[in-house]
């Protein structure tokens, strides 16, 4: 089988669905299956996924870090809709300046991106794959 | 030729109607997450439009202890098993 690229989108916050499990288990099949991860779009209450301060028990996945690893070993693109996470207080220090806020709740490597990035994942990776609660 | 993915129990009959609705002739199914309880020999009539090209994942038949359960005519297939049917067919749509 040739290497692939898949871009995934994730609708499911942490913790709350199993998709937001089940599309991390996915990413992680896709780079061990030798093809590459490129993109993962967080969107609705996908955004959650991307809290910097998301603190399960030790013995729990931890989903965030999860992602982070993903982002580290083979590259992959962790983009969350800026519009979703605003309304959800999921933002970056950038934006929580921007809305006078004291706080921020997302740090590289993930990023706040518009959907536009979305759409751009889907015609550019062969493959999008869509987990959602 | 799509992969289409269900996450949903077979109580939420829409979803199976609309489902088997959109189904092509070369389509495949894979039940994850609440939709491996169609696998079991009780539901089989919301996988009828499905027969023959249905699969299901055994990590979420096992999370829900359904794994000795599946009717003889579904394929279980592991996460190497959905990345091959990933591979398989270009496109893949998300039922939920």
């Amino acid at each position: 089988m040739p290497m692939l690229t898949y871009a995934l989108l994730l609708h499911a916050a942490p913790y709350s669905h199993q998709a937001a499990l089940s599309a991390l288990r996915f990413a992680e099949t896709v780079v061990a299956g030798g093809h590459r991860l490129k993109t993962v779009f967080f969107y609705h209450d996908g955004v959650h996924n991307a809290s910097a301060l998301m603190s399960p028990p030790q013995d729990e996945v931890h989903l965030a870090d999860g992602w982070k690893r993903l982002h580290e070993a083979h590259g992959a693109e962790l983009l969350v809709c800026v519009a979703a996470g605003l309304r959800r207080g999921v933002l970056d220090t950038s934006e929580a300046s921007r809305h006078g806020l004291a706080v921020h709740s997302v740090e590289p490597p993930f990023e706040l991106t518009g959907v536009g990035q979305l759409v751009d994942a889907m015609l550019a990776n062969d493959r999008l794959i869509t987990f959602a609660p | 030729m799509l992969l289409h993915l269900l996450n949903r129990s077979p109580q939420s009959l829409s979803v199976y109607r609309e489902l088997g609705e959109a189904f092509g002739a070369d389509d495949h199914l894979l039940l994850i997450e609440d939709a491996c309880y169609a696998a079991l020999p009780s539901a089989s009539a919301a996988l009828e439009p499905f027969e023959g090209r249905v699969s299901v994942l055994a990590e979420d038949l096992a999370s829900r202890g359904l794994a000795e359960r599946v009717s003889p005519a579904i394929a279980v297939v592991d996460m190497n098993g959905f990345l091959s049917l990933t591979e398989s067919h270009q496109r893949c749509v998300s039922w939920f």
